[in-house]
């Protein structure tokens, strides 16, 4: 690995500075889990490193049942993972983070580094989308929310600019009736990058569905909503023939690629079948 | 086995501790004063001529002590890597002359102060290229149009019948291998049904835990000192010897324990490297492969095309088969292409005939990988064998039982007898503990079975077990334990002896102080070394008897080796008067005698060189369940059967069979290097898939016991089998939950998918 300045602020002020200070040659640095091995590998060469382990304020999940879910920067996958209220209000998300690599990677690896990250494979990003999640950026003069979905512009590309940091990730509250589901397609349980990822959330109504969100991933340079689909799963009775047309949408979202995971052919197809599993078990 | 008192028993493994604890020394763990680390400049294309390499900006950076390239060696440097357990030889220039023929060929070698200076003057050393076309794939290195890979690569006639008979000729062919034995096709025009089908392997990696390390220093006297992780330290020493002409008396190899090697951690790989290093700098030089080097610069198992056609009758009477092997041998010679053989099997199968090829491609030499050849050649001869049940109609097992050897049966490939096989009861074994006969179809469920036959090797060495003066034993020897054969070896001398296991200490030695011991591979080294280990306890045992028998007064012939717990339920090991504990003498007091007697302490020796092993089949059985939407595939079950001979230790038996078992699975299911133009593609572990722990089921195990006569006491090697046939096991499975055959291996969720989804297109599933 190449020679860096590693920075520890102890005050998300003092890491912007320090972020704005370097411009495009600083990372920061969460668990690691992505940087670390990205930098073995020679793909980024940051000047410096700014390591946000001992930030006080970058930690902790806050819950309220009016204002929603918040969950800091420094939270780790584990963290999400055993969480409560996350499992019991956002299994979606508790499931997503539960089948990131393993123990070991989820005790290091954070929330939002998997965001910040910007893989289209990243295993939690679909449920952040499909949960209407908004990101919190701080920088050395502002902090503001910005949808997930407007958060990435390309595959480890995002709208971040030098001295902004990400700080946590805020959930709306869900209505009792929101129901989700994630299904990871991989070869293996553990260990393993999504071929495809597909999140679907909605409330279900007497065989229809209202507030659809279809979330995939690893089908195209980013993370993504189906909007065409969910648009039409909310326009009536979701027969076998709608679901069908649902799916079919599903798969016009994408733009999949060829690669030693899985060629575009299959992705596409299981983004069909996934997307026509999660009605079927989302309606029952 | 009421006979034996530390034989057949489940004791710990004497290297469990340190394992477990991280007290155990890895080659990377050793460091010497004055270090210094090498590191490669690995081509980064297939194929392509070197026009210019230029060091001197590398040279520059202040800690780079050393570069070297092949104009710095003079032509003849080559590297000699040599698996003398299974016959198998490579050789390759040090770095690439000229052209490179494979990505990841080396053209030069740093050595710097730290691993980060070595990093960067790596990346500083410019190389220019001259890109040239590069075949990855066998099928596409034999079309004429194909890039000749090697100028010495032979152009030959294809063999008729096969699907590629078309093209005439074959090229870039550097090895054949041909056998025939009756009229295949009198046989094929008796036959009722013909099953033909390609199967295809890909290569694989042996994928150890722990990557090549060494450490080498060269001593002002010119004596070479190498340690590192190797399954034979004497293969070491002549490796280095030959590839750097020094002589073996100057060379001494010490092993450090071992992170995996499955046959690929035989031969010189990084070794003369460091050892030149050492020589032109005069300082210790480290050298520690990435995960990445092993996987471009490696010696993986060859990947192979298989081509087998069965003609069999509706009773089950198979009255031919044929095969064509198109093996995948990289750039250099040396797969085991003989291994297309395996289409005969363990069956009295009369009219036979393969034609087998090894190919250039641009890739990197092979290897031995556990049962060399056998997973891809016996995988392509059981699929194919299922695919012949299914098509008359036949259960798979009763179709194997029908025409497997048994003793007395001569063997088609060499008409010798088979003697103590237990072929049929090892196949029933299995059926049995799986519940095969009872077996009900669930949906989506299904069920596979296959058998790998494996016939082990045997090689030389010696052991020396001595009665230390406090009365316990000292093993000594020159093997490398890859596999647990320590705790085995010391089994064994506790039980001639007489003494409890715990009373055994077991110790390696380099090849300095160490008796030549064989590599440890080929499923030799319990029944080669246990041998050398057994006479030598033997040895030692007869001495401490004549002993005994001098201070006692008495013959050898009244005196017997009791090993009694006093009345503090302590074994004191002794040897007394047969029926009389009051005369005894200890072992201890035996031990402490023998010091004050001419002849001094007790040391037996023992050797062993050749001697005929024994064939032996693993039977698996396999249920699957299969989501026919996305091809994701759950194991459910993985029953083994194994003939062993006889287990020294059933928890070391039980760890070959699962570990086997779960490198087949993992052939099978999902582990593949792929390639791309030449480039490999997934090159690290996240995309280089193999099972976790998650994704294995239970696996049941079940041995027999037929003794060999040659094993010490009955053992047979078993080591390798256990990986050979699951890979065809899972391919039935398969197609008994989907209805699909998924020919090429490994069977991802997307290839099922595939096959399916080819099934309902054409109106089949
Ligand atoms: C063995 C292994 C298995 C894995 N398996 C999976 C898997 O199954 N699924 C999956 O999705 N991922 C997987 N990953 C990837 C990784 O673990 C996750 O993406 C993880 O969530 C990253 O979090 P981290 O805290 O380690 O991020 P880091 O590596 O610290 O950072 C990741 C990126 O985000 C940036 N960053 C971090 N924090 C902030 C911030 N607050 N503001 C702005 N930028 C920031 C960093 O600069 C870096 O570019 C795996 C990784 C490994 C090593």
């Amino acid at each position: 690995m190449h020679a860096f300045d590693y920075l520890e602020p102890v005050t998300v002020a003092e890491a912007c500075a320090m972020l704005a200070d370097h411009g495009p040659r600083a990372r920061p640095l969460a668990g690691g889990t992505d940087l670390l091995i990205q930098m073995e590998m020679g793909k980024v060469r940051p000047e410096a490193v700014v390591h946000l382990g001992r930030i006080e304020a970058l930690r902790g999940i806050e819950w309220d049942p009016q204002a929603g879910l918040r969950i800091s920067a420094g939270v780790t996958l584990r963290e999400v993972e055993t969480h409560p209220i996350i499992r019991e209000r956002y299994p979606a998300l508790a499931t997503a983070a539960q089948v990131v690599g393993s123990v070991q990677i989820r005790n290091l690896g954070t929330l939002v580094g998997n965001l910040c990250n910007a893989s289209p494979s990243a295993d939690t990003s679909p449920a952040l989308l499909a949960l209407d999640g908004q990101v919190e950026i701080a920088s050395p003069t502002e902090s503001f929310t910005i949808p997930v979905a407007e958060f990435w512009t390309g595959p480890g590309q995002m709208v971040l600019q030098p001295g902004q940091l990400v700080t946590g990730v805020r959930l709306p509250v869900p209505t009792p009736s929101l129901r989700t589901w994630y299904y990871k397609l991989a070869v293996r349980k553990a260990m393993d990058l999504a071929m495809v990822g597909v999140c679907v959330a909605l409330e279900p109504r007497n065989g229809s569905a209202r507030r659809v969100r279809i979330a995939l991933g690893a089908v195209a340079p980013t993370c993504l909503r189906a909007r065409h689909a969910e648009q039409l799963a909310e326009q009536g009775e979701i027969t076998n023939g709608c679901l069908e047309a649902i799916a079919e949408a599903a798969v016009a979202a994408t733009s999949p690629i060829s690669d030693q995971r899985a060629s575009a052919d299959y992705r596409r197809a299981m983004v069909g079948s996934l997307t026509r599993r999660a009605f079927t078990q989302l309606l029952r | 086995m009421a006979e034996f008192a530390v034989i057949g028993k489940p004791v710990p493994r004497v290297d469990a501790v340190d394992k477990v604890t991280g007290a155990a020394r890895y080659a990377a763990d050793v460091n010497l004063p004055g270090q210094l680390w090498a590191g490669f400049v690995h081509s980064p294309h297939p194929h392509a001529r070197i026009k210019r390499i230029d060091t001197s900006k590398a040279e520059c950076i202040p800690g780079v002590v050393k570069i070297l390239t092949q104009d710095a060696l003079g032509a003849g440097a080559t590297q000699e890597t040599i698996d003398t357990v299974h016959g198998m030889r490579l050789s390759q220039s040090l770095f690439a002359v000229e052209v490179v023929r494979y990505q990841g060929e080396k053209i030069a070698a740093v050595c710097a102060i730290s691993p980060e200076i070595c990093k960067d003057a790596v990346e500083a050393i410019e190389v220019e290229y001259e890109r040239l076309p590069a075949v990855d794939e066998v099928e596409q290195a034999i079309r004429p149009e194909a890039p000749v890979i090697r100028e010495d690569a032979k152009e030959v006639e294809a063999p008729t019948g096969c699907p590629w008979a078309n093209l005439g000729m074959f090229r870039n062919v550097c090895q054949e291998a041909h056998f025939s034995a009756g009229d295949v096709e009198a046989g094929f025009a008796e036959a009722d049904v013909i099953v033909e089908g390609i199967y295809r392997i890909p290569r694989v990696h042996q994928t150890y835990i722990e990557p090549h390390a060494c450490v080498a220093r060269v001593d002002p006297s010119g004596k070479v000192t190498v340690w590192t992780s190797t399954q034979s330290i004497f293969a070491i020493r002549s490796g280095v010897a030959s590839s750097l002409g020094i002589p073996q008396s100057n060379i001494n190899v010490v092993g450090q324990t071992i992170g995996g090697g499955f046959g690929g951690k035989f031969g010189v790989l990084v070794h003369p490297y460091a050892v030149l290093l050492a020589q032109v700098t005069g300082r210790p030089v480290k050298i520690v492969y990435s995960r990445e080097e092993e996987m471009l610069d490696g010696r993986p198992a060859p990947g192979a095309v298989i081509w087998v056609k069965t003609g069999i009758k509706r009773d089950g009477t198979v009255t031919a088969r044929q095969a064509v092997g198109l093996w995948d041998c990289g750039h250099v010679p040396g797969a085991s292409i003989y291994a297309t053989g395996r289409i005969v099997g363990v069956y009295n199968f009369k009219n036979i005939k393969y034609d087998a090829y090894g190919i250039y491609t641009n890739k990197p030499g092979t290897s031995a990988y556990r049962a060399p050849g056998a997973p891809q050649g016996s995988y392509a001869s059981e699929a194919n064998l299922n695919q012949c049940a299914a098509a008359i109609g036949m259960d798979p097992i009763a179709l194997r039982l029908q025409n497997m050897a048994q003793d007395g049966d001569q063997r088609v490939i060499d008409r010798k007898p088979l003697s103590r096989v237990a072929f049929k009861e090892t196949l029933l074994a299995a059926a049995k503990q799986a519940g095969w006969f009872e077996r009900e179809k669930k949906p989506n469920h299904g069920w596979g079975v296959a058998i790998g036959e494996w016939h082990h090797g045997a090689g030389p060495g010696s052991a020396v077990v001595t009665l230390m003066d406090d009365g316990t034993l000292k093993v000594f020897s020159g093997a490398m334990d890859i596999t647990g054969t320590d705790t085995g070896m010391g089994q064994i001398a506790a039980e001639v002896v007489g003494v409890p296991w715990e009373n055994v200490r077991v110790i390696r030695g380099d090849t300095d102080s160490a008796p030549y011991a064989t590599g440890s591979g080929g499923s030799v080294v319990l029944f080669s070394m246990g041998n050398a280990v057994k006479r030598a306890a033997e040895n030692l045992r007869e001495k401490m008897l004549a002993l005994a028998a001098q201070h006692l007064e008495t013959t050898v012939d009244s005196l017997e080796a009791v090993r009694a717990a006093d009345e503090s339920g302590r074994v004191i090991p002794r040897v007394q008067r047969r029926g009389q504990p009051e005369e005894s003498v200890t072992l201890q007091e035996l031990a402490q005698i023998a010091l004050r007697t001419t002849g001094g302490p007790l040391v037996g020796t023992g050797t062993f060189a050749s001697e005929p092993s024994h064939p032996l089949i693993s039977a698996q059985i396999v249920e699957v369940e299969v989501d026919p939407e996305t091809g994701v595939m759950e194991i459910k079950r993985l029953v083994g059967a194994l003939d062993v001979g006889r287990a020294i230790n059933p928890y070391e038996v039980e760890g070959q069979m699962q570990g086997g078992a779960t490198q087949g699975l993992s052939w099978g299911w999902m582990e593949e290097m792929q390639f791309g133009q030449g480039r490999m593609l997934n090159t690290h572990l996240s995309d280089y898939r193999i099972p976790t722990i998650q994704d294995l089921p239970a696996i049941e195990s079940v041995y027999l016991e037929v003794p060999s006569e040659h094993g010490p006491f009955g053992v047979k090697g078993i080591g390798e089998p256990p990986i050979v046939p699951t890979p065809a096991a899972l391919h039935l499975a398969i197609h008994d939950a989907t209805g699909a055959w998924v020919n090429d291996l490994p069977a991802t969720p997307e290839r099922i998918w595939r096959a399916l989804h080819r099934n309902r297109d054409e109106g089949k599933g």
